[in-house]
Parts: C-alpha cells; sequence; structure tokens
C-alpha cells in the first residue's frame, strides 16, 4: 500500500513536469530557444561585418544550426497566458503574438525561408553570405518590431 | 507701424545652412526608421549626419556669432514669461534673432536630439544587423534601455518639430512676421531699437 501510494505521488509529479509545466518555464524556455538562435546569428553577424573573419566551415554550421533549430515544433514555446502581460519581468513577448498568430506565422515563414536560402550560400564566400545574413536579420527585426517589447 | 525698418543681417550662412541640413536628415532619419528597409544601413548614415550637424551645432552655440551663441538668447524665466505673454498679440515679435521662449525650444530640441543620437548608437535590437555602433561597448540592460528609448524620443522629437512648424504659422497668421525667409537670406526687417551695437 505505501509503495503504491509513494509510487503514485512519483507519477503524479512527473506529469506534473511533462505535461503542466509552469507558465515561466514556459518563457524560459522560449528565452532559451531564442539564445540559441542568438548565439549562432551572433557568430554569422560578426563574419557578415567582417568583426571575424570568414570561414566557409564555420559560417556552414551555424547555418545549419540555424535550419535544426527551424525544425523545432513552436507551438509548446508559444503556450498561452505566456505573454509579457501574464509574466511581466520574464519575458518580453507581448500579447499581440496571441492576437495575431497568422501574422507571427508569416514572420516565422520568413525567418523559415531565409534560413533556408542562407544554407544555401553560407559556404560559398564573404560576397555570398554577407546579403543572406542581411535578409535573416532583417526578418528577426521584422517580428522584434511588431511582437516583442523593447525592454522587460 | 509707422516706425521704419532696416534690413537686419541676423542668421549667419553656419546657422541656416545646419538649420536646413537638419530638417533634411531629421526627416530623412525618421521616415527610414519607421517605413524604411529591415536592413537599416541608411537609416544609420543619416543618423551619424545628423549627429555631425547636432555636434556642428552645438559648437557653433559656443565659439559662432553672436546670434548663434547660446550665451547670446537663452534668457532666465522673468524674460521667458515676459515674452510669452506677447505671444497671444497680433502684433510682430521683431525679435532679434531666437526669442526667449523659441530658445527653450532651440535647446530642448539639441538636448532630445543628443539624447536621440546617443541611444540609437547605444541600441541593440538583437537582429544582428543594426546593433548600434557602441552597444558592444555596453551592458546589454542598457543597451536595451537605449532601443526602449529610440523609438518614444523619436515621437517626441515630431511632436516638438510640428510645434515648431505651427509657431511658424502662428508668427506668419497672427502677427504678419514671415519667419522662414529669414532663414533662407538670413535678412530680416527690424527697427532700430531692436538692433543691438
Amino acid at each position: 500500500m505505501r509503495k503504491l501510494i509513494i509510487s503514485t505521488v512519483i507519477a503524479a509529479t512527473a506529469a506534473t513536469g511533462a505535461f503542466a509545466q509552469s507558465p515561466s518555464d514556459v518563457a524560459k524556455a522560449r528565452r532559451a530557444y531564442f539564445t540559441l538562435v542568438g548565439f549562432e546569428m551572433s557568430t554569422l553577424g560578426a563574419m557578415a561585418q567582417g568583426k571575424i573573419d570568414y570561414d566557409a566551415d564555420v559560417a556552414s554550421q551555424a547555418a545549419k544550426d540555424l535550419a535544426a533549430l527551424t525544425g523545432y515544433t513552436m507551438s509548446d514555446l508559444f503556450a498561452p497566458g505566456t505573454s509579457n502581460d501574464d509574466l511581466p519581468g520574464e519575458t518580453r513577448a507581448k500579447a499581440d503574438i496571441w492576437a495575431d498568430m497568422p501574422g507571427v506565422q508569416d514572420k516565422g515563414m520568413a525567418f523559415y525561408q531565409a534560413v533556408a536560402e542562407l544554407n544555401g550560400v553560407a559556404g560559398n564566400g564573404l560576397e555570398a553570405l554577407q546579403p543572406a545574413v542581411g535578409k535573416l536579420g532583417g526578418t528577426c527585426k521584422a517580428c522584434h518590431d511588431d511582437y516583442r517589447a523593447k525592454d522587460f | 507701424m509707422s516706425e521704419p525698418l532696416n534690413k537686419t543681417y541676423v542668421w549667419d550662412p553656419v546657422v541656416r545652412i545646419l538649420h536646413w541640413a537638419l530638417v533634411i536628415a531629421f526627416a530623412t532619419s525618421w521616415g527610414l526608421g519607421k517605413f524604411g528597409p529591415n536592413i537599416m544601413t541608411l537609416h544609420f548614415y543619416s543618423g551619424y549626419i545628423l549627429a555631425g550637424i547636432v555636434v556642428l551645432r552645438l559648437l557653433w552655440g559656443l565659439f559662432g556669432t553672436k546670434t548663434a551663441r547660446f550665451a547670446t538668447f537663452v534668457k532666465g524665466p522673468g524674460k521667458v514669461m515676459a515674452y510669452a505673454r506677447t505671444l497671444p498679440s497680433p502684433t510682430p515679435s521683431r525679435s532679434y534673432g531666437h526669442n526667449p521662449v523659441g530658445a527653450i525650444f532651440v535647446v530642448g530640441v539639441l538636448l532630445v536630439l543628443t539624447m536621440q543620437v546617443m541611444s540609437g548608437l547605444l541600441a541593440d535590437p538583437e537582429d544582428y544587423i543594426n546593433v548600434g555602433p557602441l552597444a558592444q561597448y555596453v551592458s546589454s540592460d542598457v543597451a536595451r534601455k537605449a532601443l526602449s528609448l529610440h523609438e518614444p524620443l523619436s515621437t517626441l522629437l515630431l511632436l516638438m518639430v510640428l510645434g515648431h512648424v505651427a509657431a511658424i504659422f502662428w508668427y506668419k497668421k497672427r502677427k504678419g512676421e514671415n519667419l522662414v525667409k529669414p532663414m533662407i537670406t538670413g535678412y530680416v526687417d527690424l527697427p532700430k531699437d531692436k538692433i543691438p551695437h
């Protein structure tokens, strides 16, 4: 009987962890996701602006990692109830995201396509990399402008 | 009104050229910021030009000709209030250079423009292409604060410009004074007692 109770408690705890994560956890994971996007983008941006030397392998790898990140399912990262209205100080994601999902998806599609284009050219030299990184950065900005608060 | 008016030189070429250059640079920077491409290279260049204009005007305000110097036209609250009381009247002001109320705008707009230039230089929108050139030297908190100031300040500047233009219209319609022409030609018509020696 005791064993049953213990295992039930463990199962319930695990289930809570797995299936009903708190809004704060969602925001944390979402920011972690974009930290990874930024990490790869930072390398590409620095290369495109000549702050670090162009390296075809490094550029291709960063582009490939971004492509891997575009394969991530975003819907759980954008669970309802996780905007900056709900979680002030924890996220800059505006409530407009949930009010205008089609708009967000358009921006996401532009990002996806820019990453795909980048993957086609990242290894082909600095001249080829620069416009692709510029275009990709532009898709970052387009979404930040509309859907991300400037500060916490 | 029967007083004889003398064609008087008030605005030197530096003041006039910087004024109209600022008009162009502000309109360009503002328009590109709001409606320009997502790759904001032109906005950046336009902002650098604007920054140069502001720096030159500040220097000219210290070392320039008489009407250009802050020391000449910035007045205390007493003179400002006294001049403000004459604003509604339909008589021309016949000011030699900036009037005491206009002086507040001049100092104010240069101050806000300086803040706007600084916030732009420090802003980091985290898109890795439109990062302010000085953002790398400050913490991400500061870069974010700069970013969050840059847009509200642009709105404030637009309101200031609209107020400035509204004042020009007021002087024209109510007081019968054309303030645009002197800023182009450098000359304004003044009675003798308004011209300092």
